[in-house]
């Protein structure tokens, strides 16, 4: 299984807010222990989801220079279930955005319909955790995150502005 | 907006029991942010952003709580204390907060107690005040 | 990937606490992508583990009676250090509320001594029949795995 929760970024307006939507696929083997014989999208994984979509917003206001990964979820709530077949959508926004923190919210929706609002903070790591050593390159935004990201910076789709 | 020191309290514990996850009642005046309410590196951050939205003012992290920066430096820190120099550096970045009795044993595990609630409010009064 | 992710129970206050542990594994492949040249067990999936720890005290006290335990809401969760393959966490889970159809949480997680992740959550539970009589034999089925997932995590 990949790590990696986003299939395409619709919208994306630097430094402000992007979109991202993902399939939810019976492909997914997780889908198959949760729960056996009523697949669905776990939760926690709607939120790493929103985490990616939320971090590479975050990195790229940055040039992805900082190492930036998910320090404190400040709120998930959940309003309905998401199931094999569904597509999610999910909406970020940069709230405030310092050298060593990001905090963003957002929303996640299907077919406009809401599913959870995931509210959350980012750490840039070389700035904070004294202490601990990391390796030297950035190992967060790697070749798999650059290529979501590269077309619809270079022009791809037009910077939507239905973010709310 | 002319908002009065009971209104910017209100306000402040609505932040921190949303930052923190504690009670309405747990966050009163005297209420430590990291002995009391359990606020971390972290929180310091999730606080200053969130107080920031909620009074439209812009708050640089180090005058809000400068310890951190200060615990590393050794011509403010020795031996655990805080030299006179890192005093008169403390006094100057926060004069909202009061260090009267931290000065008689400036320890620097009891740095984290001079940020109380009431230091909160009334560096945000001062700053709405001030606007 | 097999989406479970606590391995043993090791001890059970019935409606009250849970004690469970992880152990992680370079041979789990997500992590070739979290991160490449630092991998350490993601953080949704630390709350994951909270979460699946806080779901089995509750099916414990209904008896399992619904199919559906799922996360409401999550705030506060705190990621402090980092889990890295070779490691094991222990997951401390107490209820705060826990009624029929809704329950409330706080836990963290540790390792080598050092806290890595802490948390406070709320789960609400039901059956799919609640709302469509038809799935009746779907809750049933799920409820029948929990059963037999929850004698591979305590060894009964």
């Amino acid at each position: 299984m990949r790590w990696i929760w986003i299939d395409k970024f619709v919208a994306f307006d630097s430094g402000k807010c992007a979109s991202a939507i993902k399939n939810v696929t019976l492909a997914e083997e997780h889908l198959h222990d949760h729960f056996p014989g009523f697949p669905m999208m776990p939760e926690t994984l709607m939120i790493e989801a929103m985490a990616q979509t939320a971090g590479i917003l975050v990195g790229q206001a940055m040039d992805f220079k900082e190492k930036v990964i998910l320090a404190k979820i400040r709120k998930a709530v959940f309003h309905d279930f998401v199931r094999p077949g569904d597509t999610i959508r999910l909406d970020a926004q940069i709230e405030s955005i310092t050298q060593e923190a990001a905090g963003t919210t957002g929303r996640i929706t299907r077919d406009g319909q809401p599913i959870a609002e995931v509210d959350l903070m980012f750490s840039h790591i070389d700035q904070n955790l004294a202490g601990k050593t990391f390796p030297k390159e950035n190992f967060v935004f790697t070749g798999m995150f650059e290529s979501l990201v590269r077309d619809i910076i270079a022009g791809g789709a037009p910077a939507e502005s239905e973010h709310r | 907006m002319a908002m009065s020191r009971d209104d910017v309290f209100k306000e402040v514990q609505e932040v921190l029991v949303d930052a923190l996850g504690v009670d309405d009642d747990e966050v009163t005046l005297d209420a430590t942010l990291m002995g009391d309410l359990g606020a971390e590196s972290i929180d310091f951050l999730d606080i200053v952003f969130r107080l920031e939205k909620a009074f439209g003012i812009k708050i640089p992290r180090e005058e809000l709580f400068p310890a951190e920066s200060m615990m590393n430096n050794p011509e403010f820190v020795k031996n655990g204390k805080l030299t006179e120099l890192g005093l008169r550096e403390l006094r100057e970045k926060v004069p909202h907060t009061d260090i009267t009795e931290f000065q008689n044993d400036p320890d620097i595990n009891k740095l984290g107690d001079l940020f109380t609630v009431g230091a909160i409010v009334n560096y945000v009064d001062s700053k709405l005040n001030a606007a | 990937m097999r989406f479970i992710l606590i391995d043993k129970v090791l001890s059970l206050e019935p409606g009250n606490a849970i004690v469970t542990a992880k152990s992680l594994s370079l041979a789990e492949e997500y992590l070739a992508d979290h991160f490449p040249t630092f991998p350490v067990l993601p953080g949704v999936l630390l709350l994951e583990g909270l979460v699946e720890s806080a779901s089995w005290l509750v099916r414990l006290a209904s008896d399992f009676a619904h199919s559906m335990v799922l996360l409401k809401q999550a705030g506060n969760v705190k990621y402090k250090s980092f889990l890295a393959p070779g490691s094991r966490i222990e997951y401390t889970v107490t209820a705060k509320t826990l009624e029929a159809d809704a329950s409330s949480f706080s836990g963290y997680g540790q390792a080598d001594g050092e806290r890595i992740v802490e948390a406070r959550f709320a789960l609400r539970h039901f059956n799919l029949a609640d709302r469509d009589p038809a799935m009746a034999r779907v809750d049933k089925n799920v409820i029948e795995s929990m059963r037999q997932r929850w004698r591979l995590l305590s060894n009964d």
